[in-house]
């Protein structure tokens, strides 16, 4: 279950970054305000109940990778407050916790000690982890002659070993090939005949349509709607 | 496996100093043998200005040079790898919900385990030269745990301050240069004016090592106050750090 009650993120836009000491005590001198507010979130309330499956759209720049980073706990609210029981596993950026220069299976190890899997417990997967992306061939080889797919089928596979409760996915299913997708949606659908909860962000309005239980309809850090796909959509192509 | 339990962070932690090292020696050819090479090319730099050419007249010189080097060397190069490593993690950092307190101790640990070995070398070299331990000895497994959480505060004080000032990195260096002089590393404390030690004894290196020679070399058993004393520099160093990193490093990385 996911709660959030009046959530406002607030980023300061540096008009323009002073790094070095120097130039931090230049701006103390000058007195000036060296950035400006921008609200990213605006009061967000809402509730997401356990077993459903939410889909989350808006145009680029509306807010959704940053609600998913502040429900996964990367970043802090500025304002408000957000309840999530059960284990949560966001999924924002594929690849990322991934080191170039390991080979696919040391960047296993590593990445599953983040998101919290033991290595014996991935030495047990690990054949079934690398089925899944396809990759089974390649375990050895290091990541960065890896091409970005089997980079992003890699660390999708990986996540959903750590059996989550909650998943958080932010428009992965753009990477991936049209036989990779349909992998994607049965896993999420498996999910949610197990009762877990899904939340992703996508501008693929087809596949929410056909999934979602509701979506959330961003708009400039507002939230225009919660509701049934069909209702929201055609919000969204108003806009 | 849950989060926030101990079995995550020391999964986490095992993980990430494991990727670290193979990562640190890929592609050189002596690798890990670097880590020892260094101290002891240190010692016989300092050993033979300070011996031949200066003349530092301390009974046992190489014996006394390398225990201090070898406690310095894990407080410079352990704070030195602990203030790049949250910036070489930026990018995972602001994506995965991953600890930063973990990315720092991990960048700690393995700095402490070429300490480990060094001293594991140090004690070969000091038997084999006929030197004997007495039961006070045992003090250094005090001392070594008061080093861990001495370069683990120094490192979370620091970080915060390089993550917002990127030219820390080398007001660091110079504060590094000037305080191994300010340490009796190649030279003795009795060598310090007496109006200076009041201030000079402050430093918690200089009290590891100069209590840790005692020990071990001098088989004296140090003055219980001053080891208490020592005890709490730590560990204010080690809260104070801690908390300071715990308020604000999310904030930090976030603005990276």
């Amino acid at each position: 279950m996911i709660e959030v009650k009046n959530l406002t993120k607030i980023y300061r836009i540096p008009h323009e970054r002073h790094n070095t000491l120097f130039e931090v005590l230049i701006g103390y001198i000058k007195h000036q305000m060296d950035w400006e507010p921008f609200c990213a979130l605006d009061n967000l309330t809402f509730k997401i109940n356990q077993g459903e499956i939410i889909g989350l759209i808006g145009k680029n720049g509306s807010g959704k990778t940053t609600l998913l980073k502040i429900l996964s706990g990367i970043t802090p609210p500025t304002k408000g407050t957000y309840t999530v029981k059960g284990s949560v596993a966001p999924f924002l950026s594929l690849g990322i916790g991934f080191h170039h220069e390991l080979t696919a299976k040391e960047n296993l190890f590593l990445y599953g000690a983040i998101i919290g899997i033991s290595r014996k417990k991935i030495e047990k997967q690990l054949k079934a982890i690398l089925d899944f992306a396809e990759v089974e061939r390649f375990q050895d080889m290091k990541l960065k002659n890896f091409s970005s797919g089997m980079q992003a089928r890699l660390a999708f596979s990986m996540m959903i070993q750590s059996n989550p409760n909650i998943l958080l996915v932010d428009e992965i299913l753009a990477v991936g090939d049209k036989d990779f997708r349909p992998k994607c949606i049965s896993v999420f659908q498996r999910y949610k005949k197990e009762g877990k909860t899904v939340v992703f962000a996508s501008h693929d309005l087809k596949t929410i349509r056909e999934y979602c239980d509701k979506v959330i309809l961003l708009h400039k850090g507002k939230m225009l709607a919660f509701d049934k796909p069909e209702n929201v959509i055609k919000r969204y192509e108003e806009i | 496996m849950k989060k926030n339990t101990f079995s995550y962070y020391y999964n986490l932690i095992r993980e990430l100093s494991w990727a670290d090292f193979k990562l640190k020696y890929y592609g050189s050819i002596l690798g890990l043998f670097w880590s020892f090479l260094k101290p002891f090319l240190m010692l016989l730099i300092l050993y033979t200005v300070f011996n031949y050419f200066l003349k530092a007249g301390i009974k046992n010189y190489h014996i006394y040079l390398l225990l201090g080097i070898a406690i310095w060397n894990f407080f410079a190069d352990g704070t030195k790898s602990s203030l790049q490593s949250i910036l070489s993690k930026k990018n995972i950092l602001q994506k995965i919900n991953l600890s930063p307190t973990a990315v720092v101790i991990s960048a700690i640990v393995h700095s402490f385990w070429t300490f480990i070995i060094t001293l594991i070398i140090f004690f070969i070299l000091f038997f084999f030269l006929g030197f004997t331990l007495d039961l006070n000895a045992i003090l250094l497994l005090y001392f070594i745990f008061l080093s861990f959480f001495l370069v683990l505060g120094v490192s979370f004080l620091i970080t915060p301050l390089y993550m917002k000032f990127k030219d820390f990195e080398h007001i660091w260096d110079v504060f590094l240069q000037m305080l191994f002089w300010a340490t009796p590393i190649v030279y003795s404390q009795a060598n310090v004016p007496q109006k200076f030690l009041r201030w000079y004894m402050l430093n918690p290196v200089t009290r590891i090592i100069a209590d840790a020679r005692d020990t071990v070399i001098y088989h004296s058993f140090p003055d219980l106050k001053q080891l208490f004393f020592t005890t709490i520099i730590v560990l204010v160093i080690f809260i104070t750090g801690f908390l300071i990193f715990k308020k604000y490093s999310r904030q930090l990385i976030e603005n990276l």
